[in-house]
């Protein structure tokens, strides 16, 4: 009972479109208002207590590096490299566009950096050389979409402070699914464009491909300090994140010179922001759990799914029903956030590995970056090659449909995603 | 006057606690791996110092980073939302709505302010201010410490009751120029301004965006959205009259020239 008011109540309140944290924030008040005797004086204390913990602060630190290194000049030097390596195949430049995507994105950490700074840079070079611009616009806002996966990535980390698992593993285990999925947003792409017989590069001697390779391999770097770091166990991911963080700093500054030291204080004025609101929404989520909690809600979800004999497989396809409907509604970390702590204690109850079912949420996560109504990429897509939302929809479907065969994949082979970090003993 | 220096203060905070919380960690963890390298003198040097604290300091820096950059960020709209269902409402609907979201904002940061402002004066505001002024009081509670740093926590809780009411501060501030102006603080505007000729720059900032996660003044048009597909669905049977009109501008002002 005490449930379903709580739920209607958040619900009705984030329908009218206040920011997220507050809706979260003030049903808990109203929930501790009316219903409960817990003493009010602990909320406050909650408020500084929920994110005072040393694996949150891995997030401001990530978005700072990626920060420092969304500049277009990075996003150049990836697109060359790309370029030179696949751009001869079948759809080059649209090749190069999901293989640029997947650099970027990991360095990144963002989906829609990604797709802004990759897509204006190739989407007209795509159009000049001949490519219809519905193409590129579905290449590029589905293969942005890569950056959640792909670590390192805020989305997990989100996942991991949620339900205490650990940020390395589930590293570790998005690395396969993440090029497995740019693997298949590639195919799509080579099979779309030997049908239609889209324009090829000019095949890049392997001097060029190495020049290539040079500049961007700084940049690259980044993913290996972090997991290296983590894995070397040098690190702790919050470390490796403020390391990661300094190294994009040194790399934008001093190697590449995209940024004078001028435009530091910006970056992390921008980064700021950024981290705060989502750390914001973090301190909400945790008082709202611990309502939650309090309440014994997944108890009872967990207890019910169970009691009526629910497996394994109705849960996990009742769980991307859900998280794919509320992508219509919300970004990423909030979904991440207000989800897991109600769903994880069912899934670890039907026995479904935690890293596991992190990967499926990611992976859900991407699809709904790429559907209207609140699809990030789809905005940013739109506002570079111009087209409204509905067209972009119709652009994006075959690889769209490509992801959502990709999820039932994840979803239901778990050895994708637990077979990297159990053969590097993570787990 | 004291509201923009109150602006350029909250960003140098922001800017300075994210920068610095950032090379505070890299030292520690620098100084962790050199002091095991035999380096005379330097090794020495190095083993005399304790960066134990360095943890805490960071956690503490980036919450009060995250209370300040939260107000911050109600003044550059940059908070999340579910608002797919009220930017399809009209105008007149929607701002209703949106003053409504902006008040309750301000009324769940006022709340939190009291609450925290309360907890943090029986947890050793009180104590400390009054032996500041050497005010006896009856059994005051002096308040606990941090672990590492041992300062008195009420002075890093604070951070709660300051910036929440800045936060609030803020809300109000956003309301009164909405009711004002009918213009919503977003991001970036430029790019929506200058839609027909420029893209987005490169770092623009994608929790800026004028999508369905923020909500929709009644000043500007918002990229890629329903309206805008059929403004240019209008516009391209209307085509001829805009161009008409821009070539009339060059006209004018080759005329302006010939006269020159």
């Amino acid at each position: 009972m005490n449930a379903l008011v709580i739920f209607s109540l958040l619900a009705v309140l984030m329908l009218t479109g206040m920011p997220i944290s507050i809706s979260l924030g003030l049903t808990v008040l109203t929930f501790l208002f009316t219903m409960t005797q817990v003493p009010l004086e602990s909320v406050a204390l909650k408020l500084f207590t929920g994110i005072e913990k040393f694996e949150i602060m891995a997030i401001p630190f990530f978005i700072l590096a990626g920060n420092f290194l969304t500049h277009g000049g990075v996003a150049k030097r990836m697109i060359n490299f790309a370029t030179s390596m696949v751009g001869h195949w079948y759809g080059g430049l649209g090749l190069a566009g999901v293989l640029a995507c997947a650099l970027f994105a990991a360095v990144s950490g963002s989906s829609p950096a990604t797709v802004v700074a990759i897509g204006s840079i190739l989407l007209p070079a795509m159009v000049k050389a001949g490519f219809p611009n519905k193409f590129g616009a579905g290449v590029i806002s589905t293969s942005g979409a890569l950056g959640i996966l792909i670590p390192p990535s805020i989305v997990m980390v989100m996942y991991s402070v949620a339900t205490n698992t650990s940020v390395g593993a589930l590293f570790m285990a998005g690395v396969i699914p993440g090029l497995a999925l740019a693997a298949t947003l590639g195919g799509v792409t080579w099979y779309r464009a030997r049908k239609f017989n889209y324009p090829r590069q000019p095949k890049a001697t392997w001097g060029e491909r190495w020049k290539a390779f040079r500049a961007s391999v700084w940049g690259l770097l980044l993913i290996v300090v972090v997991m290296g770091g983590i894995y070397t166990g040098i690190f702790t991911p919050t470390e490796a994140a403020a390391m990661s963080a300094v190294y994009a700093f040194i790399c934008a500054v001093f190697i590449y010179r995209d940024l004078g030291l001028k435009d530091v204080p910006k970056v992390l004025l921008n980064s700021a922001n950024m981290s705060a609101m989502l750390l914001y929404i973090i301190t909400n989520a945790v008082l709202f759990s611990f309502i939650m909690t309090n309440e014994n809600i997944p108890q009872a979800l967990a207890d019910w799914m169970l009691g009526n004999g629910l497996g394994v497989i109705t849960f996990l396809l009742a769980v991307n029903v859900i998280l794919l409907l509320a992508g219509n509604f919300m970004e990423p970390s909030s979904i991440v956030l207000i989800f897991a702590p109600i769903l994880f204690p069912v899934a670890v109850a039907l026995g479904i590995h935690p890293v596991h079912f992190g990967i499926l949420m990611v992976v859900n996560m991407e699809v709904g970056m790429c559907h209207p109504p609140v699809g990030l990429n789809l905005y940013v897509a739109s506002g570079i090659t111009k087209m409204g939302i509905t067209e972009l929809t119709v652009a994006v479907w075959p690889w769209l449909l490509s992801m959502l065969g990709f999820l039932m994949v994840v979803t239901y082979w778990p050895g994708l995603s637990l077979w990297l970090p159990r053969q590097l003993g993570m787990l | 006057m004291i509201n923009k220096a109150l602006n350029h203060l909250e960003e140098l905070l922001v800017t300075f606690l994210m920068g610095a919380a950032t090379l505070i960690i890299f030292v520690s963890v620098a100084h962790r791996y050199l002091a095991g390298v035999n380096i005379p003198g330097l090794q020495d040097w190095l083993l005399t110092l304790n960066f134990g604290w360095a943890q805490e300091l960071c956690i503490i820096m980036f919450v009060w980073m995250a209370k300040f950059g939260a107000a911050y960020g109600v003044r550059t709209g940059i908070h999340v939302g579910v608002d797919v269902l009220i930017n399809r409402l009209g105008d007149g609907m929607r701002s209703k709505f949106i003053v409504f979201g902006l008040l309750a904002g301000a009324l769940f940061t006022g709340i939190v302010a009291t609450l925290g402002a309360h907890f943090v004066w029986e947890n050793g505001a009180h104590y400390a201010i009054f032996s500041w002024f050497g005010i006896q009081g009856e059994d005051l509670y002096e308040g606990p410490t941090t672990p590492d740093l041992e300062w008195p926590t009420w002075i890093v809780y604070s951070a709660i009751p300051l910036g929440s009411s800045l936060m609030c501060f803020r809300f109000l501030q956003v309301t009164w120029s909405f009711l004002k102006t009918g213009e919503l603080p977003h991001h970036d505007h430029g790019h929506v301004d200058g839609l027909e000729d420029e893209v987005p720059p490169v770092d623009v900032d994608p929790y800026g965006m004028d999508d369905n996660l923020h909500m929709h003044d009644l000043r500007h048009t918002m990229v890629g959205d329903r309206r805008s597909g059929e403004e240019r669905r209008n516009d391209a049977g209307s085509n001829k009259p805009e161009s008409d009109r821009r070539q009339g501008e060059r006209r004018t002002h080759d005329d302006k020239g010939e006269q020159q």
